[in-house]
């Protein structure tokens, strides 16, 4: 019942937005919905740990370990954006940009209202389809529905962001779509008659064994092509820095965390299946080959960045490749590494949205040569929020970053993937200058002319500092039950 | 009227029909007309539903009927409406200018349908029940590459749409012809997602055509490092 109750609360409140009249309606709907989804999500992840797995409808929703986890982040992320919308849409309102032709705003205060819990209902539906043909539909939805949040300022730049992320995006899932298909046809010989569970997970899961090895293997490689290509991993990443640099903030947000972690989860469904019918060295090899590479593309574009949020999309690029080499790198402790990396970065990574959001809405441009610096000065709490979740992102210690790279980092060193190891260091070593020479500038410099400091903005700053708060508690301290799931998902990797 | 029922005759129609398939996906990279692009597409689509439908027949199988009937009513009717309204309102009749010419490209596509029979025939072996469309494989991956190497060929929005539109048919054929289509479920998501992707595609090209005055994407330079 919560299952369902999860995909149907963000499609009521799209609905509800729909046919809104004021502004005020679409806000109350919206926090409603998000604040229900985290309570609903939340359940989830305890009824998880409790029975180790949730099905619906004969197992046509089916949420372990791994589902709750994802489904519970991407809430989260979710319910503080729509906080932080907003105020993000109402200064958006005051400064004009919004007016339609009749001099109102409305119009795209009621596409961001409706299209935002839609994009997060195929997020929450990725995560709890055990049909993998399902998770591919609710995977494809998820890009139709933020197509048009990402022209949602209607300029040339935004209609060829949008262009890149909608034919990128197509062309990677219609490969995805090939390699479902084949996971299809090498698992439908081995469950036999029964149609609709020869996709599903639970059952391909504990038949992977059976499976056509040589199917997986061509489908496996069409998966990591697709959802690799969703995820942003390189070569498929051209499209991330212009879509979140043109998106409105709160759903770049989303997009970089919730999104990513929607199209790992996919890889991560896919890795499974082939690690258990084909060895882990295959997939791996795969993995660690894409990882690197977005690692290491990522670095001379952070380092001669010139625009925050494109700088932030390229940090992006570099987490994906981290997540995919963690995966590649398999046996028991990088399993657990990525989950808390997922974890961890899903905190951060919107987080810095935010901030950028802040600046950008005060100084009316993207471009660090524009803003100078003095953001500190100038804006006290979001100066202070971005450095540190700037160096949070970097993976400082005593920020939680840290602990999943090192564990990373470990495990390859453990299992023998030395050169991996090395360039591991060597590109994180790279980002991390890279990173901190835009952003001390940004922050710690002085203004270009003198400003007073500004007031506290309560929905913006606010959920900005919620989130702040959260990200320096989980550095010391993760709540036991987040951890038993953490642990718990990982454990769906490993299989054991 | 007894050759309706025998599985021999239903394996040589598929065939047949999937060869044509791939007869126009080739001619689709030779021909320049847009509309006759467009009328092509809607062949092959109709083609695609016939296949389904004769599947659906000889195996008795109920769901594959609906598969086809969507593919025929979406596909091949709809879609082609669709697009054929939207090329008139936008104004373009003639104008696919590929990268490479057409000589070049059918040799390309040649190669790519060569390519896809050495993967085809590497890993499919048929079951016990599967006999029909045992050369369709072949066919499905050579749709999927060509419609690929269309993609990354044209520079118009509205024909790379097309060339999408053309791989996921051979996506399709692979799910038909290897499994007897997809659980009904997945197969109506996947329509439905086809169809939407087709709009929000057809109005992000309606509205680059008003802000640009050009539909060619390679002249949108503007984002960059």
């Amino acid at each position: 019942m919560t299952l369902i109750l999860l995909l149907l609360t963000p499609i009521a409140a799209a609905i509800a937005s729909a046919i809104a009249r004021t502004r005020r309606t679409m806000e109350v709907a919206n926090l409603a919905a998000s604040a229900a989804v985290f309570g609903l999500a939340l359940l989830t992840a305890y009824q998880t740990l409790e029975a180790g797995s949730v099905s619906l409808w004969g197992g046509f929703l089916y949420a372990d370990a791994l589902s709750a986890l994802v489904c519970l982040l991407t809430a989260s992320v979710a319910l503080v954006c729509s906080v932080y919308a907003v105020g993000y849409l109402r200064e958006d309102e005051r400064s004009g940009i919004l007016d339609d032709d009749d001099g109102s705003a409305i119009g795209h205060f009621r596409k961001y209202y409706v299209l935002t819990p839609l994009f997060v209902s195929a997020m929450l539906l990725v995560a709890l389809a055990n049909n993998l043909g399902v998770m591919w539909v609710a995977i494809e939805a998820t890009t139709l529905a933020s197509v048009f949040l990402v022209t949602f300022y209607g300029k040339n730049t935004s209609l060829e962001a949008a262009w890149k992320y909608a034919i990128i995006g197509g062309v990677g899932l219609s490969m995805a779509l090939f390699g479902t298909v084949l996971a299809y046809y090498s698992g439908h010989r081995v469950t036999g008659s029964d149609t609709l569970a020869g996709l599903n997970w639970s059952v391909l899961a504990g038949k992977a064994a059976q499976l056509d090895p040589t199917v997986m293997r061509l489908a496996f490689i069409l998966a990591l092509l697709g959802y690799g290509a969703k995820a942003g991993l390189a070569p498929m990443h051209t499209w991330k820095p212009d879509v979140y640099s043109e998106a409105p903030v709160p759903s770049a947000a989303i997009l970089s965390s919730a999104t990513m972690n929607c199209a790992l989860y996919g890889l991560i469904r896919f890795y499974i299946l082939t690690s258990r019918c084909l060895g882990p060295t295959f997939p791996g090899r795969l993995l660690l080959i894409f990882g690197m590479l977005s690692m290491g593309i990522a670095v001379p574009f952070v380092l001669v960045q010139r625009n925050f949020r494109r700088l932030l999309a390229y940090s992006s690029i570099d987490h994906a490749g981290i997540m995919a080499v963690a995966l590649g790198i398999g046996g028991k402790l990088a399993p657990l590494a990525l989950m808390l990396h997922m974890t961890y970065h899903t905190v951060a990574k919107p987080l810095l949205f935010m901030c950028a959001g802040n600046v950008q809405q005060h100084f009316k441009t993207d471009l660090f040569e524009k803003v100078k610096g003095g953001v500190m000065r100038v804006m006290p709490a979001t100066g202070i929020v971005m450095l540190m979740a700037m160096l949070a992102i970097v993976g400082m210690p005593p920020f939680s970053l840290f602990q999943s790279e090192f564990l990373v980092v470990r495990a390859a060193f453990d299992s023998g993937h030395y050169l991996v190891t090395a360039l591991f260091i060597l590109f994180g070593t790279a980002i991390f200058a890279g990173v901190l020479l835009h952003v001390g500038d940004l922050a710690l410099g002085s203004p270009a002319e003198p400003q007073e400091a500004l007031a506290l903005k309560p929905w913006r700053e606010y959920s900005m500092l919620a989130l702040a708060a959260v990200l320096v508690i989980i550095a010391f301290w993760l709540p036991a039950p987040l951890l038993e799931l953490i642990r718990g998902a990982a454990r769906v990797v490993t299989g054991s | 009227m007894e050759f309706l029922n025998n599985p021999e005759f239903g394996e040589k129609l598929v065939t047949l029909m999937a060869a044509l398939a791939l007869v126009i996906q080739i001619a689709m990279v030779g021909q320049r007309s847009l509309i006759m692009n467009i009328r092509m597409y809607g062949t092959q689509s109709f083609l695609l539903g016939a296949i389904a439908g004769a599947i659906a027949h000889f195996n008795g199988a109920w769901h594959i009927y609906i598969a086809a009937f969507l593919t025929i009513t979406v596909k091949a009717i709809l879609l082609p409406i669709l697009l054929e309204r939207l090329a008139d309102r936008i104004g373009i009749r003639h104008e696919i200018e590929p990268i490479l010419g057409t000589p070049v490209s059918i040799v390309i596509s040649g190669a790519l349908t060569f390519i896809a029979y050495i993967v085809g025939e590497s890993f499919y072996h048929p079951g016990p029940g599967a006999a029909l469309g045992r050369n369709t494989l072949a066919v499905a991956i050579s749709i999927f590459l060509i419609g690929f190497f269309m993609m990354i060929n044209r520079r118009k929005a509205l024909t790379q749409v097309l060339a999408l539109l053309s791989l996921e048919n051979g996506v399709f054929l692979a799910a038909i012809c290897l499994t007897y289509g997809m659980p009904l479920i997945v197969e109506v998501g996947v329509f439905f997602d086809v169809l939407v992707a087709a709009l929000v595609l057809g109005i992000l090209v309606y509205r680059i055509r008003e802000n640009f005055e050009s539909m060619d994407v390679s002249k949108m330079r503007r984002l960059r490092g």
